[in-house]
């Protein structure tokens, strides 16, 4: 399975050095994790685990593992952006964790220490766009890294099925004016993402950059400020998820169904190649993408 | 009319408020900064960053990483220990370059495909950063001591935040032909610092040196002021509409008053911008609103 669906003709593989194989979670940082959690339930994923030692619940839906860290040392990182969540870190599954960081090391990526406490997995990380970091994971084949670091919580399935068949798709990132070149030859040289055509496009917001995973399983977006738009400085950060799903109709009218609002205006509305919601708690929203089975 | 001109902290004495406020005074509206400047400052670096933000001066760049190509091993780690503490201390003054200058180590090697990966790894390093490398060949460097040298190798490192810094008193000092300039892409040229000396022949490293970090002077002073014309409108004929800065070492500089230092180089900036580029005045306001 590729975003372009299955391939017809037999084009060499691009270079995978890091074995990079999907997206094994994503983590967003709050003050206000009930306010988040609220949030993430009505889009349809639910609370699963609890952290051992640190504030940080596990929620999930179909393949999607999300962590809501609402640590205080990790959650500053949102009380300075007036306590808006924001989305901290990224996963990526790779064939070999310590491998793939002490590659990433000596292509010049910046460490994240590591806080685990005993019989805690150790995931190395370095530093990604703002103050977000990008994990790397290798265990997620042969058992699940939160049997480790989580207790789940009694009495919930914990393998709650997709909502509308939703999966991660990609993740949007806001860069600086400028900054497109810097970013795409730090991702292509880091983590072997791709560069897509400009003419490809998907959902209903064709701006900024596509790259793809070496694994063809998900996207990233750089977008650049506008330029007609003076704001100065703009932060560079992870700015919202996009997630893949086979019917963008259906599944909006399941989420309006349960409260997910949408953006509708005559520009931009749902459509049947994607739909925005609205965004809450000041900066979380969810780009629906249509996604081939 | 001084826009897209400063001066380096280096090239006068005291504390660095009064520096940034002897520059502001003369009319300067950026400064480059050395680390020097900032970690000396007797407040720390937080009162230091203060200053310059408090000041209204945007930072030129951020100076200076040396010695950082083409070691190994445990070199080659401290180094890169040095090098992320240089680029924190730049983001946290948003300055937007650092100048990394050529080795001088003889532990370093000379291959220039080494040196380029090092580059590389130190621009890939400043990404998230939000900063761009300009890559300085010092005319006393061991293996890069022109700018066609330097240019080179930033071509093999082949990163769209790793430029060159130039420095007229490198290249004077070396007598690299301006001709060379036309092979530059103005879009990687991310520094160029000007200063001039007082006598035209430098052929050891030692005199090099020593002029460079005693006796040089603004541009307009020296002996090499056709080449300095020269070398800035054929940057201009390239299409580099980047900063410039006077990187002046000068002894007798260092005792006089700030105010007498800044008015030679508010001088140098007006022949310059009105006898050599002949750039034209700024637009009335009332032009730009509409």
């Amino acid at each position: 399975m590729t975003l372009q669906g299955p391939d017809r003709e037999a084009v060499p593989e691009q270079a995978n050095r890091l074995g990079i194989d999907g997206i094994e979670f994503i983590e967003y940082a709050t003050s206000r994790p009930q306010a988040l959690g609220q949030v993430l339930e009505a889009m349809g994923f639910r609370p699963v685990a609890r952290h051992r030692s640190r504030e940080i619940v596990l929620y999930r839906q179909g393949a999607m593992n999300l962590v809501v860290n609402a640590h205080p040392d990790d959650a500053r990182v949102s009380a300075t952006v007036d306590g808006q969540p924001v989305i901290s870190g990224v996963a990526f599954r790779v064939q070999d964790a310590l491998k793939a960081h002490t590659r990433c090391m000596a292509l010049g990526a910046w460490d994240v220490p590591s806080h685990a406490k005993a019989m805690e997995l150790h995931i190395p990380a370095i530093r990604g766009p703002g103050g977000s970091r990008f994990y790397f994971v290798d265990r997620w084949k042969e058992f699940s890294i939160y049997d480790i670091d989580f207790v789940t919580i009694p009495t919930v399935d914990p393998a709650p099925p997709a909502l509308a068949g939703m999966r991660y798709f990609g993740v949007v990132q806001y860069i600086g004016a400028d900054r497109s070149a810097d970013w795409i030859a730090y991702f292509e040289r880091m983590f072997d993402f791709g560069l897509i055509p400009g003419d490809k496009r998907f959902g209903i917001l064709p701006k900024g950059t596509l790259m793809h995973s070496p694994c063809n399983s998900f996207l990233w977006q750089l977008i650049e400020p506008d330029p007609l738009m003076d704001d100065g400085e703009t932060l560079e950060c992870l700015q919202r998820l996009g997630l893949g799903v086979p019917d963008v109709n259906a599944a909006v009218g399941e989420l309006k169904s349960r409260g997910v609002e949408f953006v509708e205006s005559a520009r931009l509305h749902p459509e049947d190649r994607g739909a925005l919601t609205r965004t809450v708690l000041g900066a979380v929203s969810f780009e629906l993408v249509h996604q081939v089975e | 009319m001084l826009d897209g001109f400063g001066m380096d902290t280096i090239t006068l004495a005291g504390p660095l408020e009064a520096k940034l406020a002897a520059m502001a005074d003369a009319g300067f509206r950026q400064v480059m900064l050395s680390a020097r400047d900032i970690v000396g400052n007797p407040g720390g670096i937080s009162a230091a960053v203060a200053a310059v933000q408090d000041s209204g001066l945007r930072p030129t760049g951020f100076q200076v990483l040396r010695d950082f190509e083409g070691l190994s091993g445990h070199l080659h780690d401290y180094k890169v220990d040095i090098a992320r503490s240089m680029l924190e201390m730049c983001a946290a003054l948003a300055s937007k370059v650092l100048l990394a200058c050529s080795s001088t180590s003889r532990h370093a090697s000379d291959d220039l495909d080494v040196i380029a990966a090092d580059l590389r790894k130190l621009a890939m390093m400043a990404v998230p950063l939000g900063i761009k490398v300009a890559y300085e060949g010092l005319s006393w460097g061991r293996t890069v001591n022109e700018f066609t040298t330097s240019w080179d190798v930033v071509c093999r490192a082949d990163c769209p935040n790793l430029g060159i810094g130039l420095d007229s008193f490198h290249i004077f000092a070396a007598k690299t032909p301006l001709d060379s300039i036309e092979d530059l892409d103005a879009e990687r040229i991310f520094l160029v610092q000007l200063s001039d000396f007082m006598w035209h022949d430098t052929p050891s490293f030692e005199e090099r040196m020593a002029t460079a970090r005693t006796f040089r002077v603004f541009p307009g002073e020296g002996v090499h002021s056709e080449q300095l014309a020269d070398m800035v409108l054929r940057l201009h004929k390239i299409g580099y509409r980047g900063d410039y800065s006077y990187e002046v070492f000068n002894d007798d500089y260092q005792q006089l008053p700030m105010s007498v230092v800044a008015e030679r180089a508010r001088r140098s900036t007006l022949w310059l911008s009105e006898d050599v580029l002949h750039r034209s005045p700024p637009l009335p306001a009332w032009v730009a609103q509409h």
